[in-house]
């Protein structure tokens, strides 16, 4: 494991970093003072990176996620995706960002409850305009292959919490994004399954070059990352 | 929008999802729309049913009269025999689909006398024929019977008249008016029968007699005026107009019901607007209702709709699949709602809802009397509108809560607790 406090090095296939940021802040108004959740963030993934963001709660990882999907809005700096600066982008054009090049995991609720595992697993590819078959081939191929075989017409509270997220691992990465991004994806989950969830991260990094990026503050899931980016009281630490 | 088949799928599955929450807000609408149906067809019966009381009893739908007539009710403002043949030729081509009744009438006001006294009367000159199946005096006979064609010198009157007069059926009495020559002129009738409407103002002065003992009587070979009823209430407008048009050149003129029965207009007038605060505040109720259902739905699904935007939707089409749901129970809402509603008006079509034992059978108003049975008649154009209605108010209600949806902080909507 490379540990790296501040910026990666590497590119994507176009030559551009998978997700890149400056001077990055959130500031939060409230009273008596803001509060200053991200302090002047500087990060640089590159595709085909497994990156963990580790730190204590309150350290700013959730923000930084949610920075880095255009979920939220920065008080100041930038953030590129892919190449593409998307800090200012108005509404309906960060939509596209986040539909074509970011996927999501959540730490819970990651599935929506009136779509079956194959359904949800293809949501993101559905509102790309994929054709049927297509998505249907896909979500059969990976199933397979990250041991949800069987489960494709089960309902969300019909599966395990490891399953849930491995059906939200697929949906993340079927659509093919830059980057995905999970906020602490294991921390529900008990050690066996939170091991076979990075297993299945890390089968997809490896054999499809998806780029990573995850918080966590488990010691264990922090060893098998490519690269660790430490934040402390929203900055990068080191 | 290229999305739009699969929101509307997602919407689907959302309700589909909340099936009892989701049945109990399209039941709310449903209930609205079937009661402002039953409500609105049952008005209209009831509307209708005091319109032909009103203008059976009264001037008809559409009137022909001399210009000055309406204000004098003088026998000098009378029609000439040409105007008469003139305003019938008009009636006989109006275009409705059962041919009109038309009635010429001589009327003036006099006394009737008898031996115990002389009281007011309103008196009008009848073809018995026609007016039997134009007016409801025929129908609400007390004793003896309706005037007959051959009777001459005969008079059917109210009841209450009768009494205070001290006459009845065979009773002889005499009517005094002014002639048009301008002479007061007496003629002694016998009573053939007596009516009662319910409604004091007939039934204390109103009088019919034979057309042609009233024209002999009064020197008048026109008539005062020539009643026309129609099929339906609705053709007045239509058959005021045509009728204007044929007979605007020979000095007649041309008023419907509401114009000659101002009363009766204004008592309609004043029950849909009773109706319409009724609706409004019903309606407002149910809108209440909806937009309570879907914003707490909404409220529900919080985190469901973060994560839709953190998929790839836009604020704006995470509202729209709010929004859409809203459509969908508006549909359903609207096809159930006309179901329910007709075939409860399908119940009461044959016997009407009996209301007499909440009102008093002899209750009147505006020269109407109100019958407590209560037919619904329906009608598309009401039930266009309580669909419209409907509509307008659940998708207004659906409004606010798509919009709250699609302001939704996706980072805080998919936050853990």
């Amino acid at each position: 494991m490379q540990e790296n406090s501040t910026a990666g090095n590497g590119t994507n296939g176009a030559g551009q970093p998978a997700v890149h940021t400056e001077g990055l802040w959130k500031i939060y108004p409230q009273e008596p003072r803001p509060v200053e959740a991200v302090r002047g963030v500087d990060i640089e993934v590159s595709a085909g990176e497994f990156v963990a963001m580790a730190g204590p709660s309150g350290s700013g990882k959730t923000t930084v996620l949610n920075l880095l999907g255009g979920l939220t809005r920065p008080s100041r700096g930038r953030v590129w995706i892919a190449g593409r600066e998307i800090s200012e982008l108005p509404d309906k054009e960060l939509a596209k960002v986040r539909l074509s090049r970011i996927g999501f995991v959540f730490q819970s609720y990651n599935l929506l409850p009136v779509l079956t595992a194959a359904e949800n697993a293809e949501f993101t590819m559905l509102l790309q305009g994929l054709p049927a078959r297509e998505r249907r081939e896909r979500v059969r191929r990976l199933f397979a292959e990250i041991g949800l075989e069987g489960l494709e017409d089960r309902m969300p509270p019909k599966l395990s919490g490891g399953q849930q997220q491995r059906v939200a691992v697929a949906r993340a990465v079927l659509a093919e994004p830059a980057l995905v991004l999970a906020d602490e994806p294991t921390a529900n989950l008990d050690s066996t399954m939170a091991e076979a969830l990075l297993d299945v991260m890390e089968k997809l990094n490896r054999e499809k070059g998806t780029t990573f990026v995850f918080s966590t503050h488990d010691p264990r899931v922090m060893e098998r990352a490519g690269r660790l980016i430490r934040l402390v009281d929203g900055r990068v630490e080191g | 929008m290229v999305r739009l088949p699969t929101l509307t799928w997602l919407a689907l599955r959302n309700l589909g999802r909340e099936m009892r929450r989701s049945a109990l807000t399209a039941a709310a609408m449903a209930m609205g729309l079937a009661l402002l149906i039953f409500s609105r067809t049952l008005a209209n019966g009831m509307h209708e049913d005091w319109i032909d009381s009103g203008v059976g009893l009264g001037s008809g739908h559409v009137t022909f009269h001399a210009p000055g007539y309406r204000d004098s009710e003088s026998l000098d403002d009378r029609m000439s025999a040409a105007q008469v043949a003139a305003s019938l030729a008009a009636v006989a081509k109006a275009e409705v689909p059962e041919p009109a009744l038309a009635s010429v009438r001589v009327a003036t006001r006099g006394l009737a006398s008898s031996p115990e006294g002389a009281l007011p009367a309103f008196i009008i000159g009848v073809d018995p024929t026609t007016e039997l199946a134009f007016s409801k005096l025929g129908e609400e006979v007390v004793d003896g019977r309706y005037l007959e064609d051959g009777d001459r010198l005969h008079a059917f009157l109210g009841q209450a008249l009768a009494e205070r007069l001290g006459v009845r059926t065979g009773s002889r009495m005499v009517l005094t008016a002014q002639a048009a020559p301008g002479d007061i002129e007496g003629q002694l009738v016998r009573v053939v029968g007596t009516y009662r409407t319910g409604i004091d103002a007939l039934d204390q002065t109103l009088i019919h007699i034979p057309l042609g003992t009233a024209r002999s009587w009064l020197g008048v070979e026109g008539a005062t005026a020539v009643a026309v009823f129609l099929p339906h209430s609705s053709y007045t407008d239509p058959v005021l107009e045509e009728a204007r048009a044929e007979v605007s050149g020979a000095g007649v003129e041309v008023v419907g019901w509401p114009e000659t029965s101002p009363d009766l207009y204004s008592a309609l007038k004043l029950d849909d607007g009773g109706d319409w605060a009724f609706h409004v505040i019903l309606f407002a109720i149910v809108a209440l209702a909806i937009l309570n259902a879907i914003f707490i739905s909404v409220l529900h699904r919080k985190r469901e709709l973060g994560l839709l935007r953190a998929l790839g939707l836009s604020g704006r089409e995470t509202g729209l699949v709010v929004y859409i749901e809203g459509i969908l129970l508006t549909f359903a809402s609207g096809i159930v709602g006309v179901g329910v509603g007709l075939a409860v008006v399908y119940l009461f079509l044959r016997d009407g809802l009996d209301m007499s034992g909440l009102m008093p059978s002899d209750l009147n108003f505006g020269g109407i009397a109100f019958d407590p049975v209560m037919v619904p008649v329906i009608e598309a154009k009401p039930v266009i509108q309580s669909v419209v209605m409907t509509a307008l108010i659940g998708l207004s209600a659906a409004l606010y809560p798509a919009w709250h949806a699609a302001r939704l902080d996706p980072a805080e909507t998919v936050k853990v607790d």
